[in-house]
């Protein structure tokens, strides 16, 4: 029997006793997953909150901060320092 | 013994149409088959991030300091490893992309900043894309304004056909062709001996912590480990509709992927100490694979180009897709890959503006293309920290997980620890930049 042979779609009504049958994810029956549409945010501490308000500043500030530096290695504003 | 088989709703009451799948006997055989089918995103996400600027990144870093930093790669294996099964879990858990789920669970307003974010160092990583395709072209004597509309327009090609498997293969396809780094490096002739102390030996080069050094761990560290990464592996998962079964078989695909993906790194690094070796100095890869010729001959010179052009392909897609995903998750639109293209048109719409754009701007006349690529590796490893803190907090969220798919205490333990290196790392990088002085400049 050839690989062609081997591969070639047949139709089945049962899997045998003892096989196994694999089924590509994209092929098999849509699982049910959690439903997360009805949860809302996620419930946060003061604390929390606080922290990522902080890493909002740090996150521009550092942003700011690699544009500035690609700049400078630009030339963008003139000799460089060292 | 396999055989493709058509199942009717006889076998399972729940199937409405017919099933395809492969009726295999013996278990490791349905173990390996049940891989094959999973096997993937793990690859992809991984390999796709050895990208142009990468290239560009690990050469350097070879060409600099030769294979003195490949302890640093090895580190990056885990955290990159760890940091992406977190997204395996996620996606499975829930198919949905990442995203959708940073709206859903930390509100409008991070939700908008995330996804800026990540459309704004994507958008400038895939101008990276194709300004090295650009230059690679132009060392093959292929006029770049034909060959970079040409690869933009394979590119669209590749993603419109309406078949996530098709796009897969092709993708997986172009993962493998990046094996041919291990051959050149193994031509190249490193000393072994070295390569294997620098890789379990962590050390310093010679010359001490430099600012050039710092930049470049900072820009190795930000390539290796990238934002995109998170929101594409997640969407690739909730659009491959992996199963909870299928979750050891990911896990198993993220772990060889950041080993393959390693390895080629390092062999990228062999390739930059090879230029060292010879006292060849360079701007960019082309450039050192033009330098080489001369001493290894065309076909390495051949070889690094085409690799080049191979390593902007899988980024550009990728990255590409990252894009179209995650603004299709946060706009409610159809965004899946096996959606023909008038099923899911702002999905496939936004993946075509950023190839296209990108693509474009790269035609215009004298791009610095090396510092673009610094300064964006750069950009994604200050965010990646940030990007991660979402992530563990998501990973933490038993609302959505549940016990079986929540961070376990170890997971914790890691990711916060890597977290904090990442944070350490950045810092470092804010005061070279705001205080240069502090750091000897060579």
């Amino acid at each position: 029997m050839t690989m062609l042979e081997v591969l070639r779609p047949t139709t089945v009504s049962e899997v045998p006793e003892d096989h196994f049958l694999v089924v590509h994810p994209l092929d098999d029956v849509r699982e049910t997953k959690i439903d997360t549409s009805t949860l809302g945010t996620m419930p946060m501490t003061a604390s929390v909150k606080l922290s990522l308000m902080t890493l909002r500043g740090y996150l521009i500030l550092m942003m700011l901060l690699v544009l500035y530096h690609v700049l400078d290695l630009a030339g963008v504003f003139g000799q460089r320092a060292r | 013994m396999q055989e493709e088989v058509l199942l009717d709703s006889k076998v399972n009451s729940e199937v409405q149409l017919p099933l395809r799948g492969r009726v295999v006997r013996g278990k490791w055989l349905y173990r390996l088959m049940t891989f094959l089918v999973v096997f993937g995103p793990g690859l992809i996400v991984m390999e796709a991030d050895n990208d142009a600027g990468a290239v560009s990144t690990y050469v350097q870093a070879g060409a600099q300091y030769g294979t003195r930093l490949l302890w640093l790669l090895l580190l990056l294996l885990p955290v990159t490893y760890f940091i992406q099964e977190m997204v395996v879990r996620l996606g499975i858990a829930t198919g949905k992309g990442h995203a959708a789920m940073i709206y859903q669970r930390f509100g409008r307003w991070w939700g908008l900043f995330s996804l800026v974010d990540l459309q704004l160092v994507n958008f400038l990583t895939l101008v990276t894309e194709f300004a090295a395709i650009s230059l690679a072209l132009s060392h093959m004597n292929i006029a770049p304004r034909v060959g970079v509309p040409l690869t933009a327009v394979g590119l669209t090609v590749m993603v419109l056909t309406g078949s996530y498997r098709r796009w897969e293969r092709v993708t997986v396809f172009l993962c493998l062709l990046d094996l041919a780094w291990v051959f050149l490096a193994l031509k190249l002739r490193p000393s072994f001996g070295e390569l294997f102390h620098n890789t379990l030996v962590p050390g310093i080069p010679s010359g001490g912590l430099t600012a050039n050094l710092v930049f470049l761990i900072v820009a190795t560290v930000g390539t290796t480990i990238a934002p995109w990464q998170l929101f594409f592996q997640q969407s690739c998962i909730a659009d491959k509709r992996l199963r909870f079964s299928d979750l050891q078989w990911a896990q198993l695909d993220t772990f060889l992927g950041a080993v393959f993906t390693i390895v080629v790194a390092a062999c990228m690094m062999v390739a930059g100490n090879a230029a060292k070796m010879h006292g060849i100095t360079f701007s960019d890869p082309a450039q050192m694979a033009n330098d080489l010729h001369l001493v290894s001959g065309e076909v390495v010179r051949s070889a690094i180009l085409l690799l080049m052009i191979n390593a902007a392909v899988l980024g550009t897609t990728a990255i590409s897709l990252s894009s179209a995903w995650a603004y299709g998750e946060v706009k409610g639109w159809p965004h899946s890959l096996d959606m023909p293209v008038k099923k899911a048109r702002g999905f496939y719409v936004t993946y075509v503006l950023c190839v296209g754009a990108a693509a474009a701007i790269v035609l215009i006349p004298g791009v610095p293309l090396q510092l673009i690529i610094l300064g964006v590796q750069a950009l994604a490893g200050i965010m990646l920290p940030s990007a991660i803190i979402f992530l563990q907090l998501l990973l933490n969220d038993k609302q959505v997980l549940g016990e079986q798919f929540t961070n376990k205490c170890w997971n914790n333990w890691v990711n916060w620890t890597i977290i904090i290196v990442l944070f350490v790392l950045s810092l470092i990088l804010a005061t070279q930049v705001a205080a240069p002085r502090l750091f000897p400049s060579n």
